[in-house]
């Protein structure tokens, strides 16, 4: 966890949570990020990673992993909150799309890049969640946010099978994100 | 841009907007944290100390480099390469090209076996995966087979460049894609030689070693083959002219008050280099009253033109009407003209102001383009699409080179005793406006920020996509995309390959910005209205 996000040895298993934290529902999988980091330490063997939106720089925390789990809001038919789960299988069949820019969503890509570099992942799993609303906001629907809960108890259990070390932490609570905190503006009077 | 992103910011404590504001688009992170701490030290006429500078410039260099290498290769090469003639190249001879231009180890004769097997293996197997949706066989596809096999093996490499560029982000701001060590008078990064924890002489030496496999990359490979596809696609520098007003801010400040810079900005208007007036700085008059956003044709309440500390974004979704409201995108100008941003902005006016690097950048790769496609092309061909790209890969050398003097610039710093990195913000209890300036990878970056005893209460943040994708304003005058895309010939309007290339050189930020339209309204793509 020391070395998260600084990309100095690649960590084997990697959790990277996409989705813009300003989009109210689809700050999911940074929030679950967020979650799993507050209450539990990994070895160094796990990067957990908040992505945002990379777009094409997706294939950058993607390349030279053994195993993946991704965290993304899906649109897919259900409720609001509905927890879905694809494999690798899946996700390479993705469709690419010409791109105008960088920044469209890229999973196939990234994929399919790594591939061809040789540097694919061996597993990947994508936990998605269908949103209730992603205007802007910072906050998470509640079917949304019980989903995140839950998301929070079945990753750590696909990390420990992918020989991830794990020991539970106290003290931080569940989902005190930097990003719904409620506005307290600071006033420093000169 | 960000539409709206006022109502998240509005109340909240200036300091930390930049938390915020990095969130706005997930490609384009640090830009728009920088561009927000500079905001408020404006406001507050707050100077940075040298070190924060340099960590920062070296921040902007890397992410700059990164993102010029991504687009070049893995968003805008494949519009010019065509994979499926590689099985037709000799690998020899490839190797023997490259190796003529340069010492870069990437270009053996084995390598460019490797690839033409891997690509010949992916053809074969009928499952293009990454390559599956290129304009393979179409009339517009000029490279030889050799060039397209050394092309694609850059490709491949570049993945692993374009990630130790973004590596060195990662030392500096603690993290990527999202950093973590900005602060509102300088940066958060503890320096102490010794220490493993804080920015000490290991992670500092890391740094350059990650630069010494970055920098050939850039001058050796990149910009050659950067110059190639502008030879041997020379009639694109006819091409997609568009809007010839061209504005850059000065980058890379090297004083604690931010008025020296190692990068030029300025203005030119009608294509008249010549002519160019410098930018200053953020401070700079003519620059903070001469930036305003047209409402006329955008999806919100409201015509005509405000100045970004007046304003204002009240969604007014209408259906798309042709001579009414069309677009998400609100309409900045400058003096009232639509200007074009980007790397051919920065290098024309850097280029006008005698800018040395600049200049040697740019004549090396009009020469090697002249060479390749056999006549004289000069500067004043850079009006055109091809024009952008080879002004992005000029200026994609020239930081470069900028990355070991900032480096250097930095260590003599820090090894002179020097271990500040911050000064304390102090607000007062009346309103104060500032802007904060960045040349980003894609074109002048500005965020603009109003605060009272230190709250916020006006934000807004001009974007280089909506620049240069920017609809009509009050007077119909057009933005640069959609200039530069009239006239733009299409030998197969069922495969609009050559409207692609004249987008992608803009490189545009479109999750920032909304959709493209073509000259007949017909969607290119669809994104995400944000």
């Amino acid at each position: 966890m020391s070395r998260a996000g600084l990309d100095l040895a690649r960590a084997p298993i990697a959790v990277i949570g996409l989705g813009n934290v300003l989009l109210g529902d689809d700050g999911f999988g940074p929030f679950v990020v967020d979650v799993l980091g507050s209450q539990w330490t990994f070895g160094d063997e796990v990067e957990l990673i908040d992505a945002g939106t990379p777009g094409l720089g997706l294939a950058t925390y993607v390349s030279g992993r053994e195993t993946l789990i991704l965290l993304d809001t899906v649109a897919a038919t259900g409720s609001p909150g509905e927890l879905r789960l694809y494999r690798g299988e899946e996700l390479r069949a993705l469709p690419t799309k010409p791109r105008v820019s960088p920044h469209d969503p890229a999973l196939g890509e990234a994929l399919a890049m790594t591939a061809l570099a040789g540097s694919a992942p061996r597993e990947v799993l994508l936990l998605g969640v269908i949103p209730e609303s992603t205007a802007m906001g910072t906050e998470l629907s509640e079917p949304v946010r019980r989903a995140a809960a839950l998301a929070g108890e079945l990753v750590p259990r696909w990390i420990s099978r992918a020989g991830g070390q794990l020991t539970a932490r106290s003290g931080r609570h569940f989902g005190d994100v930097w990003w719904t905190r409620p506005v307290r503006a600071h006033v420093a009077r000169s | 841009m960000w539409r709206g992103i006022e109502t998240i910011l509005r109340g909240r404590d200036p300091r930390e907007a930049w938390l915020f504001t990095q969130r706005f688009c997930g490609v384009c992170t640090t830009v728009h944290a920088i561009a927000s701490v500079r905001a408020v030290e404006d406001a507050l006429k707050l100077e940075v100390p040298l070190n924060a500078q340099y960590i920062r410039n070296l921040i902007l260099i890397a992410h700059a480099l990164h993102d010029h290498i991504v687009h070049f290769y893995h968003l805008s090469a494949l519009d010019f390469v065509d994979v499926a003639t590689i099985p037709e190249a000799d690998p020899a001879k490839a190797s023997s090209i490259a190796e003529s231009l340069s010492e870069w180890s990437g270009n053996s004769k084995p390598e460019m076996k490797k690839v033409q097997d891997t690509i010949k293996g992916l053809l074969g197997s009928g499952q293009l995966g990454i390559f599956a949706h290129g304009y393979w066989g179409h009339p517009a596809m000029k490279l030889p087979p050799e060039a397209n096999l050394l092309a694609v093996a850059h490709y491949l490499q570049a993945l692993d460049v374009q990630r130790k560029a973004n590596q060195v982000v990662g030392i500096l701001g603690g993290k990527t894609p999202h950093i973590q060590n900005m602060a509102v008078g300088g940066v958060q990064n503890a320096i102490n030689l010794d220490a493993s924890a804080a920015l000490s002489m290991d992670r500092i030496y890391m740094m350059k070693d990650l630069f010494d496999e970055v920098v050939p990359f850039v001058q050796q490979v990149y910009f050659n083959d950067a110059c190639a596809v502008a030879g041997f696609y020379a009639d694109w520098f006819d091409i997609g002219e568009g809007v010839t007003n061209y504005l850059s801010v000065p980058d890379l400040p090297t004083d604690t008050a931010s008025t020296t810079f190692d990068l030029p900005g300025g203005m030119i208007f009608d294509g008249k280099v010549a002519g160019m007036k410098p930018i200053s700085g953020a401070r700079d008059e003519a620059w903070r009253k001469g930036v305003t956003e047209d409402l006329t044709h955008g999806w919100y309440e409201g015509e005509g033109a405000q100045h970004p500390w007046q304003g204002t974004t009240k969604p007014n979704h209408t259906d798309f009407q042709d001579d009414g409201k069309y677009s998400w995108v609100k309409a900045p100008r400058f003096e009232g003209k639509p200007m074009q941003v980007g790397p051919l902005a920065s290098v024309l006016n850097a280029y006008a102001a005698g800018h040395e690097p600049t200049r040697r950048w740019t004549d090396l790769a009009l020469s090697k383009a002249s060479a390749i496609a056999g006549k004289t092309i000069t500067v004043d061909k850079l009006h055109s699409t091809m024009g952008r790209y080879v002004a992005r890969a000029v200026r994609c050398a020239v930081l470069s080179e900028l990355a070991l003097r900032h480096w250097e610039l930095l260590v003599k710093n820090v090894t002179g005793g020097d271990t500040d990195v911050y000064n304390v913000p102090t607000f007062p209890t009346r309103p104060v406006e500032g802007v904060g300036i960045h040349e980003a990878p894609r074109g002048t970056l500005s965020h603009w920020v109003v605060a009272d005893s230190g709250v916020i209460t006006n934000y807004q943040a001009v974007v280089p996509t909506t620049w240069n994708a920017s609809p009509r304003d009050a007077h119909d005058v057009p933005g640069p995309y959609e200039a530069a895309l009239v006239g733009t010939p299409v030998a197969d309007a069922e495969r609009p390959l050559e409207l692609l290339r004249t987008v992608h050189s803009f490189d545009p930020c479109m999750a920032c910005a909304c959709h493209t339209l073509d000259v007949e309204g017909r969607t290119l793509a669809t994104v995400k209205v944000l």
